[in-house]
Formats: structure tokens, sequence, C-alpha cells
């Protein structure tokens, strides 16, 4: 096979490129820093052995997070992945706290609606000064001679 | 130098940091459990004694083995300053086990899971933000959370932004949360413009669920054997010089 058409993972090992490559459909040559980061990560290998144990179907995926796990260790050797994870951590906790905020905000908002329309209903009830014999009491009404 | 011994409470694995600045096995204490899974003499300096004590320490690094490699592991610890290599240890033993348990997607299944979290919490705060504006209460201006646009892997920040003060309760965070089917699916779609192979979606079963306990079990035992190590060191001010005999661990994770 010619040098041009070696995929990224055979270029970068220099070696031939065969038909029946493992690694040639998920690091292709025109994305070198892609198996650059998970060579260093991973290794060759241990890459060709990972995807090999994975039928097929699956190991597009299993190359791109990978992909993604290696190049954020290149970024951050220290936490790698698990920053990420911390981050995501972090904005959970905000949004939960904001969440929380606002809920309690509704609430509040509702209970002083609440109080509001009983004390309104509360006021058109004592303004009504009709005849006595027409509120609740037993009063007998007044004889009308 | 006098070789240090690794402090193993009660089972071992991923022990604080609390030795030579540059490990040490062999002498009496006998090898590391990288060297003993190696099958190699521990000699003194060794960098993962500190870190793979002998007796599950090997387990462990069998699984960091597998797929990081042992010179791999030990090309990225090099490149760390010591203090921090506990901390880095964890996280490589943390994403080998993760592998692992889910061969296709790793830890990442746990980043889509939280991404998802947020999206959707974001969503809920974005209603009630609304419902609040409608409810004409005069209310603070709304927090900058309206409408956030979906996450993606290409929208995260790198881990190295995250600030220093930082404290975080790492076996919780380690905890990985199974995503449904048509997330993960929906996410290989993201990984692919993440990827940039131009490949066309493929078929793809959910990850093998019912892993996480290990995993977390896994997170809270190193932290516990760090907690205690770090508890017997707490009394001696440890600095961390090219001699030492010591370390000092200063991790940005806060173990609880």
């Amino acid at each position: 096979m010619s040098n041009s058409t070696r995929c990224a993972a055979c270029k970068s090992l220099r070696r031939r490129c065969p038909q029946d490559c493992t690694l040639a459909p998920y690091f292709p040559s025109t994305n070198p820093q892609r198996f650059a980061c998970v060579h260093k990560i991973f290794g060759a290998s241990n890459i060709t052995k990972m995807l090999q144990q994975l039928p097929v179907h699956q190991r597009a995926v299993a190359a791109d997070c990978i992909s993604f796990e290696a190049s954020s260790r290149v970024r951050d050797p220290v936490y790698g992945c698990v920053g990420i994870i911390t981050q995501l951590h972090q904005l959970i906790l905000v949004a939960q706290r904001e969440l929380a905020e606002i809920q309690g905000q509704v609430a509040l908002y509702g209970a002083q609606q609440g109080q509001e329309q009983k004390r309104m209903a509360q006021s058109q009830v004592h303004q009504y000064n009709g005849p006595i014999w027409f509120t609740t009491s037993q009063q007998d009404p007044p004889h009308l001679d | 130098m006098s070789s240090s011994s690794t402090i193993s409470s009660g089972g071992g694995g991923v022990v604080g940091g609390v030795g030579s600045s540059s490990g040490g096995g062999g002498g009496g204490g006998g090898p590391c459990g990288a060297c003993k899974f190696l099958r190699r003499k521990c000699v003194i300096g060794c960098i993962f004694a500190p870190y793979f004590d002998s007796e599950q320490g090997a387990a462990h690094f069998a699984a960091v083995h597998k797929v990081f490699g042992a010179s791999n592991v030990s090309k990225l610890l090099l490149h760390i300053p010591v203090h921090k290599r506990l901390d880095a240890v964890v996280t490589i033993c943390y994403e080998a086990q993760a592998r692992l348990r889910d061969p296709v997607y790793g830890c990442v299944a746990h980043i889509f899971a939280l991404q998802q979290q947020v999206v959707n919490l974001q969503a809920e705060l974005s209603y009630l933000q609304a419902h609040l504006a409608a409810l004409e209460l005069p209310s603070p201006p709304p927090p900058t959370l309206l409408a956030p646009p979906p996450l993606s892997i290409t929208d995260l920040p790198s881990a190295s932004s995250i600030p220093a003060t930082a404290t975080f309760n790492l076996s919780t965070i380690l905890d990985p949360v199974v995503p449904p089917h048509w997330l993960l699916q929906q996410r290989e779609m993201e990984l692919r413009q993440f990827g940039g192979s131009g490949r066309s979606p493929t078929e793809n079963s959910p990850p093998t669920a019912g892993g996480g306990g290990d995993l977390q079990a896994l997170a809270r035992e190193l932290l516990q054997r760090h907690r205690s190590s770090v508890e017997q060191s707490a009394s001696a001010q440890q600095t961390c010089t090219s001699t030492a005999t010591t370390t000092t661990i200063t991790p940005q994770l806060r173990l609880t």
C-alpha cells in the first residue's frame, strides 16, 4: 500500500498499512493528532486489542470515546476526564441551588396571592351593612306594624 | 535513602503518598503491587511503589496496565509533580476500571449522564424563570442560565480550568450514572462530530449497566486509604523536595 493511503496509526508507527488494518477506519490520515493523543496515553497495541475485542459495529463509538479520554488526559494529565466530571458536578450543584431558589420564590408568590385573595374576599363580606335580620343571628325581625 | 514502607490500611490498593518522594520498594517491604504484577524487581525509587501496595495494589495495577500500559503510566507520572501524583493515580485507576467495565464507553458514559442532568436542570430553571416572570413577581434579574444551549462534549471546557480552590468529594463524583440507551445514541452522534472521522452512525448497544457500585466502592476505598495516610502524616510538616523522604499531598479534591 502506498504511503498516501496509510492510516494515521500506521503512518505514525512507520509501518505498512494492510487492507484489514484494525485502526484504519477510526484513525484516518487526515487527523494525525487524534492518533497521536491515543497512542501517547494508551499505546497503539492496547488500542488495537481493545478494538479487536469489540464487535465491529461498536468500534467506532469506542474509538471516539477512547480518543476523547486520551485528549482529556493530554490536556489535564492529573485529572483527565475526571476533571470534566467534576465540572459537571459543579454545574449540577449550581443549577440545583438556583432551582430551589426559584421554586421558593414561586411558592412564596403563590402563598402571597392566596392570602391577598382571601383578604379581598373577607373585606367584601364586612362592607355589606344589611338589615340585622338578614344576619345569621337568631334575632327575630322587628314587627312592621 | 532508606526504603520507605507504603502504608496500607486493611487491604491495600492505592495508598497515600507518605513515603519517599521517589517511591521505594524492595528491601524489607517487598515489591510494590505494580512490580508484583509485572514480576520484576521493585527497585528503590520505583515510581509506582507509593501508590500500589503489595496487597491489593496488584489488582488495581492490573487494570491500569491492561488499559494504559505500565510504561505509559510511568511516563505520565514522571511528568506530574509528586504532590499531584496520587490524584493522577486515582483518576487513572478510575478510568481504567471504567474502561474494563464498559469497553465501549468507559467513563465517558458518566460524562454523558451528567451532561444530560445539567441540560435538564437548566431547562427546568428556564421554565420556572419564565413562569415567575409571567406571574409579574418583582423578582431580581434572572440569572444568566436562561435557555442554555444543549451541551455537547465539544463544549466542555478543559479540566485544567478548575480553580485551585475547588474542593470536591471524589467518591461522590466518581459514582457512575448509567445513561439511557437513547441518550447514548444521541451522544454517539456528538462524538462523531468531536472525533471528526466522518463515519456514519452505527448501531450500538447500551453500556453494561449495574457496575456503578463497584467503581464507587473503588473510589471510596482509594480515598479512605489516602485519608488515613494523610491523617497519619498530618501532625508532621511534610515538604516535597528532591531528597525528601515524605511527600505532601495537597489534593484539590477534598476527601470526606
